[in-house]
């Protein structure tokens, strides 16, 4: 209990600290930290369940809290003009009222850590701390004062802080706060650089998550009202197949807060944001409650909301992967792939069968840690180079050897064997086969899952062959990374082997699967490194003769924005037959 | 001892099913045609080549390549699990395409790219066709489809699927626009030359043994019946390569997408209500 | 250890280059290619790739423009290699001659093997002479072969030969050339 208390309050405490001290002492703090946290979530891997009541008094707080949280953003909106977010804002107060009217005390466990919440403990705490040690780097390089740099730091950490309370939470009512605290996180760090689209992507993904508050708030009205709990697991054990519609209004949290489909705009809104709020936003936290709440909820699907869902993330799955094949802004694919890849996770997470779960989880956990390496990446490239579109980014392996290769190494898990997002998607596979002969409709989601997942493939290897591409003669620099660059990247990395060793351990996969590949793309660096063709003579590439060089660019596939517009509102139609499956 | 055996002279076989197929497309236009030992005198004969290489990451990453499908044949004849291979040989194909994008050359990208683009158009077929192994035998292991009896009764559209995509892998008409001799002149294998073209050259041959050795999988454990349906359509394959013209690599991903994996779909629903 | 020697006239890829011809020996060429003639059955292949040819089909009588793209064509055919002058203006000019915008036959720039008579050559030489090119082929050395006229010497980086860089420079080469020729005529 002590340690699940201290992943909660460490970063809270920490955070209102961080304003007031000095760059060492900062770093410093914040590195320790980060450490501690790690640890303490390893550490959390040993002990058994945990679950306790929260104080009394600490509930009036949060309900003050949570109030004071709605009328902030009432003022935001009034101050930015948004009537959107006011009126949800009012909307959401109402709603609130009703609720804080409808629930007496009740007797629950208003936190419960399950197995589910310490692998989040681990990606959230792991993963998102080397994000804070790269961002202590980052920070540095920006053109503010030294104040905000700190508050920035403080904000992420928060934001850790916030996450870990979020995914112990067994209150639906602790948890809207939570959920709306990560809202309040996201809304400052999109709109941290204070310019005018800085402004107006916090305020787009300010309102869409508020459409999440609502719906977790209808749901607990719902909850409530026909079930008489707030407490997740009477919820899900409670639940009657007819009447499920508090489990579809928080599948539409979820999808929010997952960006799917009508909804990815705040989240690629967030590209805006310094590249450690992207990488937090994508690997760490906010999106990865998606996945994590269908998860939790799936118990308590009936076969039709799960085959809704199902189809839903694949379609999903498939439409943003073919959408971020024109795109040229390298952390808009990234985000793109992101959203395509939560999709997935979230149709895996809504089949409930053991094999679909096991490849949700697996898939949560690599992306988490892929995506991470990808964006520190790309903070990197705009930081050290400059480079921000892929068209711009000319020979990479001559400049920046190392950025390139944990680039590569990023795609790669993405992909290909041995690495764990191919274990996912093989056993993903096999769960979506399994289900074929129960549900003909099954053959569909599995369709849709191979086309997005051969379209992501194709949209990586676009991507790296602007890179990779290299000049006969020109022996690449030494590249020069700062520790704080170099150290999180690198650990990422080990994480991502460490997952290969991990698999072996699940068994699901041979043994020999896992290192015949792994061998092949071990001894691809190393060959490239000590392979050197001494006697070989070099000639010019064929170019018919001419003498022109070659430019190279990358190809781009376009679809039609009236097709755009129709895949939000199948997106939306899908919803709508969710929360009508979920009344009757 | 005797899959071993195989597995080493799988390329050696894969060479003599392409001198073969110049064989007999010289005789389909009438005329002599090479000698059937051709491919491997082209072989030697680069072997004699002095070479000439861009860079050594291409050289290298065309050798992966061959290894790598080397690999992948291997574990077909070894009889391990049908959609590993499938997802092995992506990564063969990711080896070449990577190689493909490594040189400044603009033949070399394009045929990058069109490689990658047919892998829209096969690798999702092949996904299927082990997915409906796995309906119908419930597993994957290859050694458990060759000792039961044929599945191309239950699974006749998926096996009209894959004989679809066999001109593509194959790089014959009209599915060839990834190689495209005289348009891109070879596409990623441009850059290659003497002892390194070579690899590649041998992994055209392993993509035969590849190709074929999925189709006898339609024949489950009668050897006579594999060696026939191989037979017939690697007759097939090479009347239909003389006799059309090339198709664009968008019209190819399109017709395969719509008709081979249409049909894939199809065969499986149909699956669930049999 | 067997001799692979043998195995180069067993299966050359030849190279087809048109400097500047009318075209009527391509069109033969591609003829004797073609199923009547059938020079596939000596295991000929049309490559259009230097980098994996053996024998270099030349036709037309180099114009002042394409002498660059002749010898780049060149210097990117790994040794051992023969050259074929296809034609009357391949091997000597022909009827272009003297012509100002004409390098009179491809043997000022590379070395040429044989030489196929005829305007235009009939298949049946152009397949004589691909048959006398696979002896010369076989005699061959694996040593690199130097085109003639435009530059010397071959760059070494990194103690690997850059052939990149040698037909790279035949452009400055043939730039110095022709800045002395106007300083001649000038004079």
């Amino acid at each position: 209990m002590s340690s699940i208390v201290f992943l909660i309050f460490a970063p809270f405490i920490l955070s209102i600290f961080i304003p007031l001290m000095s760059l060492k002492i900062r770093n410093f703090v914040v590195i320790t930290s980060v450490i501690s946290l790690a640890t303490v979530a390893v550490n959390t891997t040993f002990s058994s369940a945990v679950s306790f009541n929260i104080p009394h008094y600490i509930h009036e707080v949060l309900v003050a809290l949570d109030i004071f949280l709605l009328l902030y953003f009432l003022h935001r909106g009034r101050v930015q003009n948004s009537t959107l977010v006011s009126i949800l804002a009012i909307v959401q107060l109402v709603l609130y009222a009703i609720v804080l009217n409808l629930s007496s005390a009740q007797d629950g466990l208003d936190i419960v850590v399950d197995g589910l919440s310490i692998m989040m403990y681990l990606i959230i705490n792991i993963v998102g701390g080397l994000i804070i040690i790269y961002a202590l780097e980052y920070i540095e390089h920006e053109d503010i004062s030294a104040k905000k740099k700190n508050i920035f730091i403080a904000m992420l950490l928060f934001f850790i802080g916030v996450m870990n309370a979020l995914v112990s939470a067994n209150s639906i009512e602790l948890f809207f706060l939570l959920f709306e605290l990560t809202t309040l996180c996201s809304y400052i760090l999109i709109g941290f650089r204070a310019d005018e689209v800085a402004t107006q992507n916090s305020i787009k993904a300010l309102w869409m998550n508020q459409i999440g508050g609502v719906a977790i708030l209808l749901a607990l009205i719902f909850s409530i009202t026909s079930y008489e709990t707030i407490y997740f697991s009477e919820l899900i054990s409670k639940v009657d197949n007819t009447f499920l519609i508090p489990i579809t209004l928080l599948i539409v949290a979820a999808l929010v807060k997952g960006a799917s489909l009508p909804f990815q705009s705040w989240l690629l809104g967030a590209m805006v944001a310094p590249t450690p709020v992207s990488a937090i936003l994508h690997s760490a936290t906010m999106v990865k409650i998606a996945p994590f709440l269908i998860l939790k909820l799936s118990p308590a699907f009936t076969p039709f909301v799960s085959i809704t869902l199902s189809l839903f993330g694949a379609f999903v799955f498939l439409v943003a992967s073919v959408m971020a094949l024109n795109k040229d802004f390298f952390k808009e694919v990234l985000g793109l792939s992101t959203i395509a890849l939560l999709a997935l996770m979230i149709s895996l997470a809504a089949y409930g069968t053991p094999e679909a779960t096991t490849a949700a989880m697996i898939l949560l956990c690599f992306h988490a840690v892929s995506k991470a390496l990808l964006f520190l990446q790309a903070g990197i490239l705009e930081k050290n180079y400059h480079l921000k579109y892929i068209s711009d980014i000319d020979s990479l392996i001559n400049i920046a050897p190392k950025t390139l290769f944990f680039i590569m190494v990023g795609f790669a898990s993405l992909t290909l064997p041995p690495f764990g997002a191919f274990v996912a998607k093989f056993l993903a596979i096999t769960a979506i086969s399994d289900q074929i002969l129960n549900n003909p409709l099954n053959a569909i989601v599995l369709a849709l899952l191979v086309l997005g997942s051969v379209v992501l493939a194709i949209l990586y290897f676009k991507v790296t062959s602007k890179l990779f591409t290299k000049e006969v003669f020109q022996n690449f620099s030494k590249e020069k990374l700062a520790w704080k660059y170099f150290i999180p990247s690198f650990a990422l990395f080990l994480l991502l082997v460490a997952g290969v060793l991990f698999m072996i351990d699940l068994k699901t996969i041979k043994v020999y699967e896992l290192v015949v590949p792994t061998l092949l793309l071990v001894a691809t660096p190393l060959l490239f490194k000590y392979a050197t063709f001494k006697n070989t003579p070099r000639s010019k590439e064929y170019n018919c003769g001419e003498k022109d060089e070659f430019i190279v660019s990358t190809h781009y596939y376009e679809i039609a924005p009236k097709y755009l517009k129709l895949f939000s509102y199948i997106a939306i139609a899908f919803i709508v037959v969710l929360q009508v499956g979920g009344l009757f | 001892m005797f899959e071993i055996v195989l597995i080493l002279i799988a390329p050696l076989v894969g060479g003599l099913m392409h001198g073969s197929q110049r064989v007999i497309r010289a005789r389909m236009q009438n005329r002599q045609g090479p000698p059937l030992l051709q491919p491997f005198y082209d072989m030697y004969k680069l072997m004699d080549k002095r070479a000439f290489i861009v860079h050594p990451y291409h050289t290298i990453l065309g050798i992966l390549h061959f290894l790598t499908l080397w690999l992948v044949v291997a574990l077909i004849i070894l009889g391990t699990n049908l959609l590993y291979v499938i997802f092995l040989h992506l990564l063969a194909t990711v080896f070449i395409v990577l190689a493909g994008f490594s040189v400044k050359s603009v033949f070399s990208h394009l045929g990058a790219n069109r490689e990658l683009l047919s892998l829209l158009a096969y690798e999702p077929i092949f996904i299927f066709l082990a997915t409906g192994f796995y309906l119908f035998f419930g597993t994957y292991d290859i050694s458990v489809i060759r000792e039961n009896s044929t599945a191309i009764m239950t699974l006749p559209l998926l096996f009209i699927a894959f004989l679809l995509t066999i001109p593509l892998k194959l790089k014959l008409s009209p599915f060839d626009a990834c190689e495209a001799h005289q348009e891109i002149v070879g596409g990623v294998e441009v850059e290659y030359s003497g002892v390194y073209f070579e690899f590649l050259y041998m992994a055209k041959w392993l993509e035969y043994i590849f190709v074929f050795s999925l189709l006898t999988l339609f024949a489950g454990d009668s050897i006579l019946f594999a060696i026939a349906l191989v037979a017939v359509v690697f007759l097939v394959a090479n009347i239909v390569d003389n006799s059309t013209a090339r198709v664009n690599i968008q019209e190819t991903v399109k017709f395969l997408l719509i008709w081979g994996f249409g049909l894939s779909i199809l065969n499986i629903i149909g699956l669930s209500f049999v | 250890m067997f001799d692979l020697k043998k195995y180069r006239k067993k299966s050359p890829w030849i190279l087809h280059y048109n400097a500047g011809s009318c075209n009527g020996c391509d069109i033969e060429i591609l003829a004797s290619l073609a199923p009547k003639y059938d020079l596939e059955r000596f295991g000929v292949l049309n490559t259009g790739n230097p980098k994996q040819s053996d024998v270099f089909l030349v036709t037309g009588p180099v114009t002042f423009r394409s002498r660059e793209r002749l010898v780049e064509l060149y210097t990117q055919m790994p040794s051992p290699k023969v050259v074929i002058a296809v034609g009357s203006c391949t091997c000597s000019g022909g009827v272009f001659r003297d012509m100002y915008n004409v390098e009179d036959g491809i043997d000022n720039y590379i070395p040429v093997d044989v030489y196929v008579p005829g305007c235009a050559s009939s298949p049946e030489l152009i397949i004589d002479g691909v048959v006398k090119a696979l002896e010369i082929l076989e005699q061959k050395s694996k040593e690199i072969e130097l085109p003639k006229k435009l530059f010397g010497t071959i760059k070494e980086e990194e103690g690997v030969l850059n052939l990149r860089e040698m037909a790279l420079s035949v452009a400055q080469k043939s730039e110095q050339i022709n800045a002395q020729k106007s300083e001649q005529n000038e004079n």
